[in-house]
């Protein structure tokens, strides 16, 4: 049998449901794999194997009696610790948080549990979201699994730190500023962050509420197209979803590319930010790659990068503020210091300030999607730079500016991060695709095309 | 750019009329770097190209209001 740590969800689901693969097993193998590791990447904030097994017993007597719910049934995942599960703290991966339990599933875990998955535990998070990776918080942050001294990507690091290990399949994640594509970028695995309001966030701890998107991690891009089946969903009580159908979104899988339209937005990593050299190249041989496999490639101009930034800045920390003003007054010692001069930002922005952010949003956003007449999807990188040292709190804080992932919370448009090869030094590069909102099918036949035609997702790290 | 006047001894007078008075002396350093960059940021912003009509986008609902 395929070995169980990076077995995709795809095939797991098949074996599960043929009786070929016991969900116990499955939990076993991997409890043993984080047991083995996890000590070295800190991807798990709070590991619950006594709930993955009675889930996971759960599953398999329900299977064995023929009532088999479908592609997770069986199938292990994380939540990111903003996520509420039931009977467990939601710590937001912070001292003020830490006796924080949830009364009730977030809409996500809701699901999940629905369809019979099994909860491995809580995953690392930067600090509220924002803040880290930090090394003054009651846990520590977590590791690239390539290379442990390396920083993983954050805010959701330990959902792409375990996907990438082998721990889990799947995480889930949450994108405000792009924190479900940094850590695929920086692992090596595949983050989507949906259209804006396509997945609920109702259960989710809030970064800024206008960015915030809920997203999930995995290894492949079929499986992060099953976890969106699963997730997206109009919520009437979460006040940004969209009332729209949803699902579908592995139809268009092996269909390749053939006459779609693709715009490259060069100038993000040649002129706005020069990307490193190995990450352009690597997103240039993926553009040649997918021209190769007959997609129509153009080159588009969008808004400059800084433009993008400013924006999404403005708004998080102003949205952001609101959220934590009250912690701020009563025990801003209880912070890291990385989120808490992060949260800070936004004390003192002025309310037109907030309220000219906003409108410049919307033309952004709707500059940027009037490309969409012209092109199918747009290309361009994730982040620009392999995965820096995580000790080197200088070239961690450049991080955050030196990406493309910030403009695409602003416009809300689904847009997907994966694998387009290696550095030198054996650590992930990264290319960004996305859509018109609501296309993420469209997005996802892109991407499947080109992990189809090269080999990226069939590595692993070595973690002994 | 110009250097923002913004000194911290001001900061931390903004920071107490709004009830923020447990701040440490590190803390307001640190409220002083953030509200610099903060407003760095707003001049990179281009609001003088906004004009009366330009609604905020409440909240983004795409469907209805932005696809192409």
């Amino acid at each position: 049998m395929t070995d169980l740590a990076y077995m995709s969800i795809a095939d797991a689901a098949q074996l599960l449901r043929d009786k070929k693969l016991s969900p116990v097993e499955y939990a076993r193998a991997l409890i043993a794999r984080i047991e083995s590791h996890d000590k070295m990447i800190n991807a798990f904030l709070r590991f619950t194997p006594e709930i993955a097994l009675e889930d996971a017993r759960r599953a398999e007597a329900e299977i064995l009696r023929g009532a088999w719910r479908g592609p997770f049934h069986g199938v292990p995942y994380g939540l990111k610790d903003i996520v509420d599960y039931a009977g467990l703290p939601t710590t937001a991966h912070s001292k003020i948080l830490r006796d924080n339990v949830a009364t009730a599933d977030a809409v996500v875990a809701q699901k999940l549990r629905a369809a019979g998955a099994v909860f491995m535990g809580k995953m690392s998070t930067h600090e509220f979201a924002i803040g880290g990776p930090s090394f003054d918080l009651p846990w520590p942050p977590a590791r690239n699994p390539w290379n442990r001294d390396h920083f993983c990507g954050g805010s959701s690091s330990g959902s792409g730190a375990a996907t990438a290990a082998g721990f889990l399949p799947a995480a889930i994640g949450t994108d405000t500023g792009g924190s479900v594509r940094n850590p695929a970028s920086m692992c090596g695995i595949v983050g989507m962050k949906p259209t804006y309001g396509l997945v609920s966030r109702r259960g989710v701890l809030p970064l800024a509420f206008s960015l915030d998107h809920v997203g999930a991690l995995t290894r492949t891009v079929r499986d992060n197209a099953l976890m969106l089946d699963l997730i997206a969903g109009h919520d009437p009580l979460d006040p940004g979803s969209a009332n729209r159908a949803t699902g579908g979104y592995t139809a268009l899988l092996g269909r390749g590319v053939k006459g779609v339209r693709i715009g490259v937005i060069r100038h993000f990593y040649t002129r706005d930010i020069h990307a490193d050299a190995e990450m352009a190249a690597g997103i240039e041989a993926a553009v040649r790659q997918l021209a190769d496999l007959g997609a129509e490639v153009r080159e588009i101009e969008t808004a400059p990068l800084e433009t993008y930034a400013a924006c999404n800045r403005t708004i998080m920390m102003s949205e952001a503020f609101a959220v934590h003003e009250k912690w701020m007054r009563e025990c801003p010692q209880d912070y890291g210091t990385l989120a808490r001069e992060r949260l800070m930002g936004g004390a003192f922005i002025r309310a037109a300030d907030y309220v000219n952010a906003t409108r410049v949003r919307r033309k952004m956003a709707a500059d940027f999607h009037a490309h969409f007449r012209d092109i199918d999807v747009a290309v361009t990188a994730s982040s620009m730079d392999p995965a820096c040292r995580i000790d080197d709190a200088k070239a961690v804080e450049s991080t955050y500016p030196r990406q493309a992932r910030a403009p695409f919370n602003v416009t809300g448009s689904p847009a997907l991060s994966m694998p387009a090869g290696f550095s030198k030094t054996g650590l992930p590069l990264a290319l960004q695709i996305v859509g018109a909102p609501f296309t993420e099918a469209l997005v996802y036949r892109v991407a499947h095309a080109y992990e189809q035609a090269t080999t990226w997702t069939h590595r692993h790290p070595a973690l002994e | 750019m110009a250097e923002d006047p913004l000194t911290l001894d001001q900061v931390r007078t903004m920071a107490e009329e709004i009830g923020m008075t447990r701040l440490s002396d590190e803390h307001l350093q640190q409220l002083l770097r953030a509200t610099k960059a903060a407003r760095a940021r707003r001049a990179v912003l281009p609001f003088a190209d906004l004009t009366p009509a330009d609604e905020p986008a409440h909240v983004l609902v795409l469907a209805r209001e932005d696809r192409a």
